[in-house]
């Protein structure tokens, strides 16, 4: 058996040693990195803009996560469902992702697509249709969405309730797909503005990794899309999260099987110096089996199903998030008082170096392993490029892993995982003893 | 998300005229184990990925989950390592381990730094060839998998796909045997150390190397490790028909406070190794398998009913089934099962043009790069679903001319045989009050199960 304390390295270096990125920016402001990999004759094209539901305002919420859609739902040149339909045809397929921050579209196309590709995401990005029927039905496609992801999901419904306990004054507060009243409510002026701030291309990187070369990516670019002007881009956003005067607890109680509860704490915006020095705190606490929380509260005491933690790449300071799933006849109650216990033992004990190096190691194979495709490296790319503001931070993401010290970590497990800077969400399964006595209350 | 998609197990490329599987060596050690290696340098990892043929098709009567609670349990304590021991070890070399099975075998897949590869390949094999399954470790997870049961039914789209795979196939069929409290609550560690025992052998095993590693020192070290288990006895394959269905059925499972009804609608469908599968994953590709597919072009796209509505085909050992699975609101329920079942309808009937053949065509090939060959653990799974279904390199190599051969006749006779209107088997999960009424629409052979109750159905 080997000693931890042997634990070898990972090398950090690594990441580093990706394929040669090449960049280049328009004259109306889009910036393009590309990646050469002829490995296979596949192409992942990655287009960040840079707009979210941050960008949005109460009576709006959802509306750029519905422009996600209706960016598929034809422009000027490409009509009504020729995106997909040409995509498809070309042998290539498509999806997108809308978060706080971003809106991202991500397309994958054999190398022969890619003139297509730069012909249709021009049309759309300065040509969007809008027509009133296709907007209608689109909204029952974005509600549907929301009544799987959200209403019909006790994770979903839950966490949505946790922000917007957790964030009182920030835009982080409403949910990316939208207040259902919103969804049903906003109107064509709306929309047209929306596009317009958000989808100019210097709001835009876009990332091209695969079977191409960088002269011909630019060529194309340049033909396609430098000729479309120049937005002002959206407006800052101003408000700044209060900070949280102490903790904030809330409840749902709806028929499910099990409970759930989601313990948020406010933390820095990615690219914060502690960012990293949190992540590290993540993988100790929940990365494998090994982790802290899963030997005492899966293993040990067999308290939960399951524990993770999550902290979201964002702009702006958002929450780090564990979730725990409590097994059958656990009062949720208890599996908090044990994370609480677990959270102070990391703000009290350093962190041995054995486990510190286990916890690198995780988290510098784990970056690695985003590597492995076409679409993991043009995520990672675009993702470094518009967070940290600079793609090459990528190459040093092992050194910066590398420097959190044991003091680090307890450092900003004080700082954050405070009880004043926690938010509790709670879903108490209809007709069982915590519920009933939630009714009482 | 603009779509969340019912990817299946096919995919191809326009800009290749063909692709073929990169150059690897198939050798069956002396003790039967058959072991592949693929060099693939690049990003330096190495992937191990070992096959033990059986599966959930080897669980057996009354305990259904043996085999995944015996993949679970395996790095729950070896010979030289207890488990505390094991994932320390594991997650120090920010390596990877998992363990699962599907109908015809269970799957152990880990990854490791190219530099670990001595290290990661022991550790793996430690696992599958030494496991001593504690007594305690035992009773704790079948304890949590029971819970997981029920975490399972407060998913709605994963609860649904257990109740329709006990309804479609019946309890007669290995693929209708669903894990759930009772039978995880008869599996005894004894049966385990049996499992174990009669299926983890060489004659029974596939070890399949990708990635990064030096091939020579690879092969010896692998023989080594893997050549050392008892040979065993060959899993013998079960044998089963294509499901039969006289007449329509239908499963009500109520969830009171659902607010949109989840619904899966299949018919007996193929094997893995049937001759005409090419033609059968081109059809299916068109009626429900990419976003501009005939189901989510019509309850989508066109009407707004559904986030997404696409068609499953099974493709294991055994005949499964086809099924076209989507949700919907819980008013729309009958508007949108109608309009579900007037697209198979129109398929079956009208089948497919050139034009949509040939895109469907240029779909498959186009994606399929990225979907099965680009990275090691793809390329595993690729020769061990050759050696696991008795297939050979050509399902990769020849894909594109298979492909390009086939007709809009072929494909249309295939759509008439496969895709029928009669006769379907309804699995519908939601508020059954508001829509019990709705269901003898369909079937005049309803039953109704509460979500609360154990089990998945009857």
């Amino acid at each position: 058996m080997k000693q931890l304390a042997l634990l070898a390295l990972v090398p950090a270096c690594l990441l580093a040693q990706t394929a040669p990125v090449q960049t280049h920016t328009l004259d109306n402001g889009l910036k393009i990195l590309v990646q050469e990999d002829h490995a296979i004759p596949n192409v992942a094209m990655y287009l960040f803009f840079k707009i979210g539901s941050r960008n949005e305002r109460p009576g709006i919420t959802g509306i750029s996560h519905f422009f996600e859609h209706m960016m598929f739902n034809g422009a000027k040149k490409y009509g009504p469902k020729q995106f997909d339909n040409e995509m498809e045809k070309a042998g290539g397929n498509n999806n997108a992702y809308t978060s706080n921050d971003l809106t991202v579209y991500t397309d994958w196309f054999p190398s022969t697509a890619l003139e297509l590709m730069f012909d249709m995401e021009s049309d759309r990005m300065r040509d969007l249709a809008f027509d009133p029927k296709i907007i209608q039905s689109e909204r029952g496609v974005v509600y549907s969405e929301r009544r799987t992801s959200v209403d019909n999901s006790n994770y979903g419904v839950l966490s949505e309730q946790l922000e917007a306990a957790a964030f009182t004054a920030h835009p982080y507060h409403w949910p990316v797909v939208g207040w259902p009243s919103d969804i049903e409510a906003w109107t064509m002026d709306d929309l047209r503005a929306h596009y317009k701030m958000g989808y100019a291309p210097n709001n835009c990187v876009m990332v091209v990794v695969g079977d191409v070369t960088a002269d011909q990516v630019v060529a194309l670019a340049k033909k396609y899309i430098e000729p479309i002007p120049r937005q002002d881009p959206p407006p800052p956003v101003r408000t700044k999260e209060p900070e949280q005067k102490g903790e904030r607890r809330v409840t749902v109680v709806k028929p499910a099987q099990l409970p759930l509860v989601l313990v948020a704490y406010h933390a820095p915006a990615t690219g914060s110096p502690d960012y990293t020095a949190l992540e590290v705190a993540d993988t100790l606490l929940t990365s494998g089996q090994s982790s802290r929380l899963y030997r005492r509260m899966v293993d040990t005491d067999q308290l939960v199903l399951s524990v993770r933690a999550q902290q979201r790449p964002t702009f702006d300071p958002s929450l780090f998030t564990f979730s725990l799933a409590p097994r059958a006849g656990v009062d949720p109650a208890r599996t908090e008082k044990v994370l609480y216990e677990e959270l102070g033992e990391l703000q009290t004990t350093p962190v041995p170096d054995s486990e510190l190096r286990k916890a690198k190691n995780q988290l510098l194979a784990g970056h690695y392993r985003q590597l492995k495709t076409i679409a993991g490296r043009a995520n990672l790319l675009g993702s470094y490029e518009v967070f940290y503001g600079d793609y090459r931070k990528l190459y040093t993401a092992g050194d910066d892993i590398e420097k959190v010290t044991a003091a680090d970590v307890q450092r900003v497990a004080r700082q954050y995982f405070t009880a004043q800077n926690r938010t509790v969400a709670t879903l108490i399964p209809e007709a069982s003893p915590a519920a009933k006595k939630e009714v009482k209350q | 998300m603009k779509s969340v998609f019912l990817m299946l197990a096919l995919g191809a490329a326009l800009a290749a005229a063909e692709v073929r599987l990169p150059k690897y060596t198939r050798e069956v050690l002396p003790n039967g184990t058959v072991v592949y290696l693929m060099p693939k340098p690049g990003v330096p990892l190495v992937s191990f990925q070992i096959e033990i043929k059986g599966g959930q098709e080897a669980e057996p009567v009354g305990q259904a989950g043996l085999a995944s609670v015996t993949a679970a349990l395996l790095r729950k304590g070896t010979a030289s390592h207890t488990a505390d021991q094991f994932s320390n070890e594991l997650d120090g070399l920010g390596g990877t381990f998992r363990a699962s099975r599907d109908e015809q075998s269970t799957t152990i897949a880990s990854e490791f730094l190219k530099k670990d590869f001595d290290q990661g390949l022991n550790l793996t094999a430690d696992a599958i060839l030494h496991p001593v399954f504690p007594e305690a470790e035992v009773k704790k997870f079948i304890g949590q998998a029971i819970d997981g049961v029920k975490a399972a039914k407060d998913n709605p789209q994963a609860a649904i796909r257990l109740y329709a795979r006990a309804f479609f196939y019946g309890p007669d069929h290995p693929y209708g045997r669903v894990e759930d409290e009772a039978t995880l609550g008869k599996i005894s560690r004894d049966s385990i150390v049996e499992f174990h025992k009669q299926y983890y052998t060489g004659k029974n095993m596939i070890v399949v190397v990708t990635g990064d590693f030096e091939p020579a020192a690879a092969r010896d070290a692998v023989a080594k490790v893997f050549g050392a288990a008892p040979a065993g006895e060959a899993y013998r394959w079960q044998t089963r028909p294509a499901v039969s269905v006289k007449a329509p059925r239908l499963l009500l499972i109520d969830k009171p406070d659902a607010t949109q009804t989840y619904f899966w609608i299949a018919q007996p469908g193929i094997s893995k190794t049937e001759p005409g599968r090419t033609t059968v994953e081109l059809a299916n590709t068109l009626f429900g398998g990419r976003f501009t597919s005939l189901l989510n072009d019509a309850l989508r796209v066109n009407s707004g009913l559904t986030y997404g509505a696409g068609a499953i085909l099974d493709e294991n050992r055994l005949p499964g089934a086809i099924t076209i699975a989507t949700y919907t609101r819980t008013d729309t329920t009958e508007k949108t099962m109608d309009m579900a079942l007037d697209v198979l309808k129109k398929f079956n009937e009208t089948g497919m043009t050139a034009v949509q053949l040939a895109s469907i065509k240029a779909y498959v090939k186009g994606t399929f790069p990225t979907r099965r060959l680009e990275t090691s653990d793809q390329l595993a799974n690729e020769l061990s679903e050759m050696e696991i279904f008795g297939l050979n390199r050509g399902e990769v190599d020849d894909l594109f001319s298979r492909i390009d051969s086939v007709t809009v006749e072929q494909v249309n006779a295939s759509v008439k045989q496969h895709y029928r209107p009669e006769n379907l088997t309804f699995v519908v999960l939601g508020n059954s009050a508001k829509i019990r009424g709705l269901m003898k629409k369909y079937s005049g052979d309803v039953s109704e199960v509460s979500i609360k109750d154990p089990g998945f159905g009857k």
